[in-house]
This record gives structure tokens, C-alpha cells and sequence, in this order.
């Protein structure tokens, strides 16, 4: 209940945000941070269910910032809002591109997936720069700008990137209650032991990097459309693959909330800095810095390591309560009570 | 007379010079707890891993009630109704005990979308669990169970698909003597039940009480089989244990 | 034809050159069955490192590699000692494959800031020299390079074949656990290896920085190569990944040269998915899967 409560509130206070803070940078982070959400969120399907982590995701975000971009220039779909409409259209293609290079990447291990996916960002990248003839290389694309008030120019994107989250947690939070959520999980554990308990494991994989991928590219369309304008550096670059990593470990992988979590604290620092002081060259030092600190420090992450201090806490007041009030074992109790009054500063 | 459960033929399969199995054939009748025992590095592991699907034979044929399978995966037979357990019990450490008996249900594909639990499912996971005492477990992490525990509950966890053969890996190896009573137990009552098995067996007395017919591999082939007292009065074994 | 010939000549020449920057990898591998993401970092920055000793005290590119290669050594023990060794154990192999991504987005910040992001190389003066056999172009550097890569190769096979580190490190490539047993040290049998491999970059470095230009950024692209042809070879052998660099390289030359150099980049991916799709173990057989 009270887990529904803190949803119903965050969700209102997003909602309402862009009425509440309109200055255009703070919107403009606002969105950033809920793009990343989204991403992070996207990632964790495969990197935290399934154990398979991607590094290529940000070919994904790319693959849908251009498709988005170049639907525009050949067909004009017109400004305003249409380009919000045709995203599913855009996740589907991305999702459909995705699938042959992971049924191949997926057959081994964890390590080879990795390979390829690196490679892939790399290739995508060359790809983005030489085929001059569809995505102008290093000139970019351009796409219409829309006609919205500048007053108010962020909201539509922040609340289609509201959606993108929205819809991200729903996906997970169903994969989570369904038995793909089940098979990634054992998949996670023992793949082999998986297989040999009649795990389709190669349908539950493929499954997860496809909605995986969707979402990434449905949000680097938006991405695409609030910009208008994109170059192959920023389009396919590796700092979005090591943000979602970086969000995902920091909050807690194979977690629900744990990404959303990660996001929101790692993306508003980062936009803000980059705000403020404009070195993106220092982002990167930032964030390798950071991912090895949680791997070394916090390697399940923040929300499941305070998950687990407070299942062990409220176990041992249950014990203690147990013991107290029976009389039993007086002198375990009186350790347990020494114990939980030590932690309380 | 109807197909054999399970008939390998001629299986080889080489690890760089050295011959794991060669021409190595044999035949699991229907309701027979079969017994499979031969010297430390005789092949039954690689045979176990040949049949299953986990590793490619170089050469050779297996049939499951007659039909052969031609490219053999671990999933896909466990849905024909053939599975086995490893010899260090692997049971999946996050899942509890329940969920990893939920995941063994052997469902198809479209399966994933649907629901985490089945009714149908939990109903049969609880009362196997009831079966093998682990009840009491059932929302534990696998991983908080004693070794005992864990073979009883990868085992049990495989019968969630009514398995028609199960393949037992060592089944009481590292136990303690009440969980080998306890292992021979469920064993024999799945026996009663119609379930056929294949076991690799170190402990002798156990695989002359619970096997017939007992088959003995020493490098890599079939070299004796038979009911428990002819396999052990044969020469050619005491001489395969010996001179391994 | 004389073009297939000499984009061969050329293919072989630079294979050499990927070997020695595989084979560091390869070496990773075995030693601790982590994918190292930072090997091609670890080359840009021994190519910064030779790039500015040239520049500064004129010191040549070749000989660097004696100056560089200590370097890197203890900047690779000190990566494993201090960022892989410590990782929580049940985890560890999908933490180590990010740490030393996180490794090599280190590296890259830090050279972004001391260097900026601009295309360079080391240009020393013999370096567009070349020699003509039979109406053939070997160029000098090239050569020099391949023949500099064929001898760490051979003094790496060596070491791991004649001494009681490399006993140590191919035991702790067989079987960790008996090895640990037997009273190596896996420990530090990891660090060497690590450090050894960390090593192999500071030579394919200075080449690097001949052959090639390269900025910050050039890692991505030469982590796919090297990764590519680690795969190709078979994870962790390494006369497989000599054999696999050889043919990426001549395979890439050809593409290269009948095609187009764009496509050429893409012919190591197109040959990773398609070892992957024929033979998911690699061309060379070491078993990828879990060992049962």
C-alpha cells in the first residue's frame, strides 16, 4: 500500500512538474533525466534480468534518432506533434533490426554478447559517418522545427519522454509478473541448467533485447525531433551505452526501480554540470570513475543493498520482539537489543 | 513389443586425442531403473552430456522411443520427457524453491508470455514439495538449502514434467546415509509411478538393491549388462575396475 | 592482380601487428577468463606515450617500447590488483568485463584532457619509406613492425613455455583450482598476466602510432578489431589468435583494396557474426560454453 502511494506521488509530481518549474534548462533536464530513466530502465530488461550486458544500446538509440529523422526528410510527415505518433512504427523497425545480430550474439555466453554489441556501437558509428548518400555523414540530418510556443517548447518532449518511462516500467513490471520474467531469471543464474529444465531460453532472450531495444529507440527518436538536428558523434555515442550501464548498477539491476533510481541521480548531476560548466571531456572521466566505485563498493547497487538492511533489521526486532516476549534465551535477546541500539546513531 | 524408451547407437565423441565415448551403444527399457557404474573416467558423464543434448557426438545415433533425435537440445527433450541432474546439483540460487520448480514445468514458447504462476503448475509444485518434505522451504531462496536439499529439490524439480526417463547424476554422492535412504525412497516410488531411470551410481549396494538391469562402461563403451548378480559375478568388470 | 598481391602483402603486415596486440588479450584471457575491453585503450595510450617521448626528446618510436612497456606492466597489475581482484566473487565475471570497460573510458577521459581530442601519429622520419620486391611495396615501418611483433610473440611463447611464471600462468589457464592447489599463486599469477599483457600494448603502441593516426576516441575502433579476432581465434589460444590476426588483417587489406576502405572496417564484423553463426566456439575450438 504504501509502495502504491509513493508511485501515485512521484507519478503526480512528474505530471505536474513542467507547471511547477518552467525555466527551459531546468525542463531541459528534467526531460534528459526521464530519457535516461527510460534508457536505463530499457537496458535493465536484458543487461539486469537476463545478465546479458549490452554495450551497444547506444547503436539502438541511434538507429531510432535517425530513423525518426530521415522518415521526416522523405516523406514529411508535417511538424507538431505527428512525430510523437509514428514512434511505435519507429521502436518496431528498431526492434526488428535488433534481433538478427542478437539471435547470433546470444547463442554463446554473456562475454561474446558483449563483443559483439561493442562492435556493433563501433560499426554503427562508421556506418552513421559513410553512408553519406542516406545520413549526410558528418553534416547530420535535419529535421523540421516544431511550431510549439517557446514558452512552453520542452513539454511535449518531456511528457513524450514521460511516456517512454511510463510505458518502460510497464514492460518491465509485466516481463517481471509473467514467466518470461521467471525464465530470465534462471537464465541469469545457470543458462545451461535452464536449457535443461525446458527453458526456451533462446525465445526469452530474443524477447527482452527486442522490447529492450524498442524503448531505446523509441526514445532516441525523441531525442532526434527535440534536437532537430543530429550528428553521427552524438547520435551513436558511447557515453549513452556506459550511462545505462552506470544508472542500472548504481540503482540496482534486475531491479524495477532501481534504474529509474540510478537515472535520477546520476543524469540531473550530469546535465547540470554539463550546464553549468560545458567539459564534456570530464563526463567520462566522471562517469568511469564512478561505475568502478559501485562496482567495487556497491556492486548490487543502491536499492537492493537497502533492501536488504531493512529485511535483516526488521527480522532481528522480530526476533527480539519473539524473544522478549517469551523469555526466552534472555541473553540473545539483550545482544540483539545491544546490536539494533549500536546501529541507531 | 514397442520401441525402447531410450536406445543410443554407436555414440563416439572424442576431447582432443582422447576417446570420452566410443561406439558406445545401449538401451533403456521402459519402467526399469537402469544402473550405470563403470571406473572414474569411463564416459558415463559425457554420456549423460551426449544423450541430453549438452554436448555434439561426433558420431552415432540416439532414439527416443524409437524416433531418432536428430539435432539433440537440452530444452526440447526435457519437453519430450527426458531429463537429468548433474552431479553437483544445480538449482537456480536466486529463485526460491518454489520458482525453481515453476520454471521446470516444461511449458512451450507462447507459455512466456502468460502468467509468472499457473495455478495448475503451483498446485503440482506444492505437492511435490509435499512429497520431497520441502514444503516448509517453499519461499526460501534456493540458495539457503543444504546440499541434501538441493539434489532432493533439482530432482523433484524435474518431475514437474512427468518425465518419462530421468537421467540421475550421482544421486546420493556427498549425502549423508538418511538422505541416501531418502533419495532411494523417492526413487523407487517414481519407479512405481512409471517413471524409468538411468543412474550413474558409485555406491555399489545401492545400485545392486535398486537396478535391473545394471549396464558397465569402461572407456568410453558398454563391456557388460545384465541383472545386478550376473554384472557382478562377470570377469570383464572386476578387471575393467581393476586395471582402471 | 597485382593489386590482390600487394593488398595481401600489406594484410599479412598489419596481421602481425593486430597478433601482438591480440595475443595481449588472448594472454588476459586465459590468465583470468575476463574479456579485456581496455586492451585497445591500453594501445592508444602507449601510442601517446611513444607519440610524446618522440616528440620531446626525439627518442625513436622503436625504442620507446623499452621505456613504455615497464609502464604499462605496472599500470596493468595495478588494474587488476586494484579493480578486478577485489570483486565481489559470485558477480565477478560480468563486473570484470564493465571494470575494464570503465578502464578504458578512463584512459580515454585522460588522454581527452592532456591531449585533446585531434587526430595524430608519430611521423619519424623513415616513415613513408619503402622497399619494392618484385614490383611489390613492403613498406619499412610495416615490416619493421610485423618483425617487432613476431619477436614479443616469440619471446611471449618463451615465457610462457620455458619458465616457472609461465608453468604457473599456462597451469592457471588449464585448471585454476588445481593450479591453486599445487601452490601457485593465482593471485599473482593474474596480476603478471595481466601486467604482461598490459606489456604486449606498449609494443603494438608505438607501431600503432606509425601506421595508423589515431585520437582519444580510437579505442572503440580497435577494441572491435582486437576483439573480433579474439573471437575468430577461439578465446585463450593463442596460435589461433596469431592465425585469426593474419587472416582478419588480410581479409581487411582485400576488402580495402577491391572494395572500398569504408567496408573494409566492416569485414571484421561481418567475419565475427559469420564465425559466430557457422561455429559459436570460434574458428580455433576452445569451448566458449561453460564447461559442464
Amino acid at each position: 500500500m504504501r509502495t502504491a502511494a509513493a508511485i501515485a506521488a512521484l507519478s503526480a509530481l512528474l505530471a505536474v512538474f513542467p507547471f511547477l518549474a518552467t525555466a527551459p534548462w531546468v525542463m531541459t533536464i528534467a526531460l534528459f533525466t526521464l530519457m535516461y530513466a527510460a534508457l536505463a530502465s530499457a537496458w535493465n530488461l536484458v543487461g539486469g534480468y537476463a545478465g546479458y550486458p549490452s554495450l551497444g544500446h547506444a547503436a539502438f538509440f541511434g538507429l531510432g534518432a535517425y530513423t525518426e529523422a530521415l522518415w521526416f526528410n522523405h516523406h514529411g510527415i508535417g511538424a507538431g506533434l505527428t512525430p510523437f505518433a509514428v514512434l511505435p512504427l519507429v521502436g518496431l523497425a528498431v526492434a526488428a533490426a535488433g534481433l538478427p545480430v542478437a539471435w547470433i550474439a546470444m547463442r554463446t555466453r554473456a562475454d561474446v554478447f558483449a563483443i559483439v554489441t561493442i562492435t556493433l556501437l563501433f560499426v554503427a558509428q562508421t556506418l552513421a559517418y559513410n553512408l553519406r548518400g542516406i545520413t549526410h555523414g558528418a553534416q547530420g540530418v535535419a529535421m523540421p522545427v516544431p511550431d510549439f510556443a517557446p514558452a512552453t517548447f520542452e513539454r511535449p518532449f518531456y511528457y513524450a519522454m514521460l511516456a517512454l518511462l511510463v510505458l518502460a516500467l510497464l514492460l518491465s513490471h509485466a516481463v517481471l509478473r509473467s514467466r518470461l520474467g521467471l525464465a530470465l531469471l534462471a537464465i541469469r543464474a545457470d543458462e545451461d541448467k535452464a536449457r535443461g529444465v525446458g527453458v526456451p531460453v533462446g525465445t526469452a532472450k530474443l524477447g527482452a533485447f527486442a522490447l529492450s531495444v524498442g524503448i531505446t529507440g523509441m526514445a532516441g527518436g525523441v531525442w532526434a525531433y527535440y534536437l532537430s538536428f543530429i550528428y553521427p558523434q552524438f547520435a551513436v555515442d558511447p557515453l549513452v551505452t556506459v550511462a545505462m550501464v552506470l544508472m542500472v548498477f548504481l540503482g540496482g539491476r534486475g531491479t524495477l526501480w532501481g534504474p529509474v533510481l540510478g537515472a535520477f541521480i546520476v543524469a540531473p548531476a550530469q546535465q547540470y554540470l554539463a550546464y553549468q560548466y560545458g567539459a564534456s571531456q570530464l563526463y567520462l572521466l566522471g562517469y568511469a570513475a564512478l561505475l568502478v566505485l559501485v562496482m567495487l563498493v556497491l556492486p548490487r547497487g543502491v536499492l537492493p543493498t537497502l533492501g536488504d538492511r531493512y529485511r535483516s533489521r526488521q527480522r532481528r526486532a522480530r526476533t527480539l520482539r519473539a524473544d522478549v516476549g517469551t523469555g526466552v534465551s534472555a541473553d540473545t535477546g539483550g545482544d540483539i537489543a545491544a546490536d539494533v541500539a549500536g546501529e541507531q546513531p | 513389443m514397442s520401441a525402447p524408451l531410450l536406445e543410443v547407437r554407436g555414440l563416439a565423441r572424442r576431447f582432443g586425442g582422447v576417446a570420452a565415448l566410443d561406439d558406445c551403444s545401449l538401451t533403456v527399457r521402459r519402467s526399469t531403473v537402469t544402473g550405470l557404474i563403470g571406473p572414474n573416467g569411463s564416459g558415463k558423464t559425457t554420456l549423460f552430456n551426449v544423450v541430453t543434448g549438452y554436448l555434439r557426438a561426433d558420431a552415432g545415433q540416439i532414439l527416443l522411443e524409437g524416433r531418432r533425435v536428430a539435432r539433440p537440445d537440452p530444452a526440447r527433450l526435457y519437453r519430450r520427457g527426458l531429463c537429468r541432474t548433474f552431479q553437483q546439483p544445480r538449482v537456480f540460487a536466486d529463485l526460491s524453491v518454489l520458482e525453481n520448480l515453476l520454471i521446470a514445468s516444461g511449458r512451450r514458447r507462447a507459455a512466456l508470455a502468460g502468467p509468472r504462476v499457473r495455478a495448475d503448475d503451483r498446485d503440482r509444485a506444492e505437492a511435490l514439495l509435499a512429497e520431497f518434505s520441502l514444503a516448509g522451504l517453499a519461499d526460501d531462496p534456493a540458495e539457503e538449502l543444504s546440499y541434501g536439499q538441493r539434489k532432493l529439490l533439482e530432482f523433484a524439480a524435474l518431475l514437474m514434467s512427468s518425465p518419462s526417463l530421468v537421467l540421475l547424476d550421482e544421486p546420493t554422492a556427498g549425502v549423508n546415509p538418511t538422505m541416501v535412504r531418502t533419495m532411494e525412497r523417492h526413487i523407487r516410488a517414481r519407479h512405481a509411478a512409471g517413471t524409468a531411470f538411468l543412474v550413474v551410481e558409485h555406491d555399489m549396494n545401492l545400485v545392486m538393491r535398486l537396478c535391473d538391469p545394471v549396464v558397465v562402461m569402461a572407456g568410453g563403451r558398454v563391456i557388460a549388462q545384465g541383472p545386478p548378480g550376473d554384472v557382478q559375478a562377470d570377469p570383464l568388470v572386476l578387471d575393467a575396475y581393476l586395471g582402471g | 592482380m597485382h593489386e590482390t598481391i600487394q593488398a595481401v602483402i600489406l594484410g599479412l603486415l598489419t596481421g602481425g601487428v593486430y597478433a601482438l596486440m591480440a595475443s595481449g588479450q588472448t594472454l588476459i584471457f586465459g590468465v583470468l577468463k575476463v574479456v579485456n575491453l581496455a586492451q585497445g585503450a591500453l594501445v592508444i595510450l602507449a601510442a601517446y606515450l611513444s607519440s610524446s617521448l618522440f616528440d620531446a626528446f626525439g627518442i625513436d618510436p622503436f625504442l620507446t617500447v623499452l621505456l613504455v612497456a615497464p609502464a604499462m606492466f605496472l599500470l596493468g597489475t595495478a588494474v587488476q590488483w586494484c579493480l578486478l581482484r577485489p570483486l565481489h566473487r559470485s558477480d565477478a565475471p560480468q563486473l570484470s568485463l564493465l571494470v575494464t570497460f570503465a578502464v578504458a573510458l578512463g584512459i580515454e577521459g585522460v588522454l581527452t584532457l592532456v591531449y585533446k581530442s585531434d587526430y595524430r601519429s608519430i611521423q619519424p622520419g623513415y616513415v613513408n619509406r619503402s622497399w619494392t620486391v618484385a614490383g611489390y611495396q613492403v613498406g619499412e615501418v610495416r615490416l619493421a613492425a610485423c618483425l617487432l611483433s613476431l619477436a614479443t610473440l616469440g619471446a611471449l611463447a618463451l615465457l610462457l613455455g620455458r619458465t616457472r611464471f609461465g608453468r604457473a600462468v599456462r597451469a592457471t589457464v588449464q585448471n585454476p583450482t588445481a593450479a591453486r592447489l599445487l601452490g601457485v599463486e593465482s593471485g599473482r599469477v593474474a596480476a603478471l598476466g595481466f601486467g604482461l599483457g598490459a606489456a604486449t600494448a606498449a609494443a603494438a603502441g608505438a607501431v600503432y602510432g606509425m601506421v595508423y593516426s589515431f585520437n582519444p576516441g580510437s579505442h572503440y575502433d580497435l577494441i572491435s578489431r582486437l576483439l573480433s579476432i579474439v573471437v575468430l581465434g577461439g578465446l585463450g589460444s593463442l596460435g589461433g589468435t596469431v592465425i585469426a590476426a593474419l587472416a582478419m588483417g588480410v581479409v581487411s587489406a582485400l576488402v580495402g583494396a577491391l572494395v572500398s576502405p569504408v567496408w573494409s572496417d566492416f569485414s571484421f564484423f561481418v567475419v565475427l557474426l559469420a564465425v559466430l553463426l557457422v561455429r559459436p566456439g570460434g574458428l580455433f575450438g576452445a569451448r566458449l560454453r561453460g564447461a559442464l
